[in-house]
């Protein structure tokens, strides 16, 4: 398992995407801050303190782009049809897909370890620049909250990737679902959407969600990994066992 | 023992019978020519030999057992499958040192099969500036990476210049004086008929002819009485 595991991340580095989508991510974290920041001076309902956290919490917007490290990761191979050397090296199936679970989950990882630290650089910063406090309480706790949900997301783009193998469809449905469709069902049923996967991931980021009552930190944590486990246990019952032509 | 033992093979893809109730077996240390018309069959069956498409009815063996229980298989079977394909974005040293680290193999063995394919001095370009023939090099080296006993290709020779058909035909017939096994599908007669001991001729998925190829005979008469 370990050489499958180290082989995936071989991958990784030598992927030019990879690299890209690695820097996009800390830097759109930057942009969110300094417009959390900006945001800040207008008058609002929400206490301050909660709005100096949020400019900490924008560590979580690296989802998109872990979410489409992992989808590429596993579509990719069906879209290159590498998946066809991959099979052959390793007839099992089912553990080339746990390898890549395992090597996103790293490189989630550090994607996300990597925004959070540019979001609280940013964040500091232009929080000083700006004359405000620089820190609240619950920024810890929220920064760690972001590493871990958007480690999540890359596993769950290679749940996906896995499941649906159409790269173009695995990126459009995980686009349009999360960033669009989840907040739209939200808003319809808010009942439903703390059961839903971002906002199971905004639980786990300690975030607020409008219209929608989240649920404890510790319930989104497993909730959003029976999300990934649906996706994987779905695709080794379907789309893995289909024919490599 | 046979290297290769296929019983009763079916796959049919919709309403198309790709592959019908095919039965042959591959001697070691032999070159087996897989011969047939396009469409035959032939993609589908090493397919199926190689565990990637699932038959209707029948099983493949390969050293004794099918490919999915072997135990290290990289080793036992080297395949260059049709349009074998690469990531456009990575490097042939990088495609290869993805499949050694995830078989297990010597680092050493990236550059030997780089050597072995003519194909060092393109090792750190992008695959996909690669022309076909540099393509089916890369592909084989693939395929040689675990130092195989048994070379499973489909039209291998396809898009290779002439030097690079002639190499391959000295490559093989060097490989199977080891004792090693080579199953090798082409419509290339002329070439396969100065290296191949053995052939196999199907046709709409079903055997048309097997049988050992006497030296002077003429393949093309063969092959065209066969699928008539
Ligand atoms: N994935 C597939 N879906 C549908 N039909 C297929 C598929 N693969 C092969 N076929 C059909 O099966 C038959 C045999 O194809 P193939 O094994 O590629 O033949 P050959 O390699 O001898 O040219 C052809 O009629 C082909 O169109
Ligand atoms: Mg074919």
């Amino acid at each position: 398992m370990n050489r499958l595991i180290h082989a995936e991340l071989v991958k990784a580095r030598a992927s030019r995407t990879v690299r890209v989508l690695a820097v996009l991510a800390p830097l759109t974290c930057m942009l969110w801050a300094g417009l959390g920041v900006a945001l800040l001076g207008l008058e609002g309902r929400m206490p301050a303190e909660d709005r100096i956290r949020n400019v900490y919490a924008m560590a979580q917007q690296a989802y998109l782009f872990t979410l489409l490290l992992g989808i590429l990761g596993t579509a990719g191979e069906f879209r290159h049809q590498t998946i066809t050397w991959r099979f052959l090296v390793t007839p099992d199936r089912g553990r080339v897909v746990s390898a890549k679970l395992a090597a996103y989950g790293i490189v989630g990882l550090a994607v996300a370890a990597v925004s959070a630290a540019a979001t609280v650089a940013a964040g500091a910063l232009l929080l000083h620049l700006g004359g405000h406090p620089v820190t609240a309480p619950g920024v810890p706790a929220a920064l760690l909250g972001a590493v871990l949900a958007v480690t999540g997301y890359g596993l769950l783009g290679v749940g996906l990737g896995a499941l649906i193998r159409n790269q173009t469809a695995a990126v459009a449905v995980a686009l349009i679902w999360f960033m669009y469709a989840d907040y739209l069902l939200t808003m319809l049923l808010p009942g439903l959407g703390r059961w839903l996967p971002t906002g199971a991931a905004r639980a786990l980021a300690g975030m607020s969600m409008e219209n929608a009552e989240l649920l404890p930190a510790w319930a989104g944590g497993p909730l959003f990994a029976a999300y990934v486990l649906a996706a994987v246990l779905a695709a080794r019952l379907t789309t893995l066992r289909r024919d490599v032509t | 023992m046979s290297a290769i033992t296929v019983t009763r093979l079916s796959k049919s893809f919709g309403a198309v019978r790709a592959v019908d109730d095919l039965s042959f077996t591959v001697g070691p240390g032999t070159i087996t020519a897989f011969l047939g018309p396009n469409g035959a069959g032939k993609t589908t069956t090493l397919r199926m030999i190689l565990g990637l498409v699932t038959p209707d009815s029948g099983s493949a063996a390969i050293g004794g057992g099918p490919y999915r229980d072997l135990v290290d298989p990289v080793a036992a079977v080297g395949a260059v499958l049709e349009a074998a394909a690469f990531h456009p974005g990575l490097t042939a040293r990088a495609h290869l040192e993805i499949l050694r680290t995830a078989a297990g193999l010597a680092p050493e063995r990236v550059d030997h099969v780089l050597d072995q394919v003519d194909l060092t001095g393109a090792a750190d370009r992008r695959a996909g500036g690669f022309s076909l023939g540099m393509r089916q090099r890369l592909a084989l080296a693939t395929a040689l990476l675990g130092d195989p006993a048994v070379l499973i290709l489909d039209e291998p020779a396809n898009g290779l210049d002439p030097a690079g058909a002639h190499w391959l035909r000295g490559f093989l017939r060097a490989y199977a004086l080891q004792g090693r096994t080579v199953l090798v599908s082409t419509h290339v007669l002329a070439e396969i008929q100065q290296i191949a001991d053995h052939v196999i001729i199907i046709s709409d998925g079903r055997a048309v002819f097997t049988g050992p190829l006497a030296p002077g005979s003429d393949l093309e008469e063969l092959y065209l009485e066969a699928t008539r």
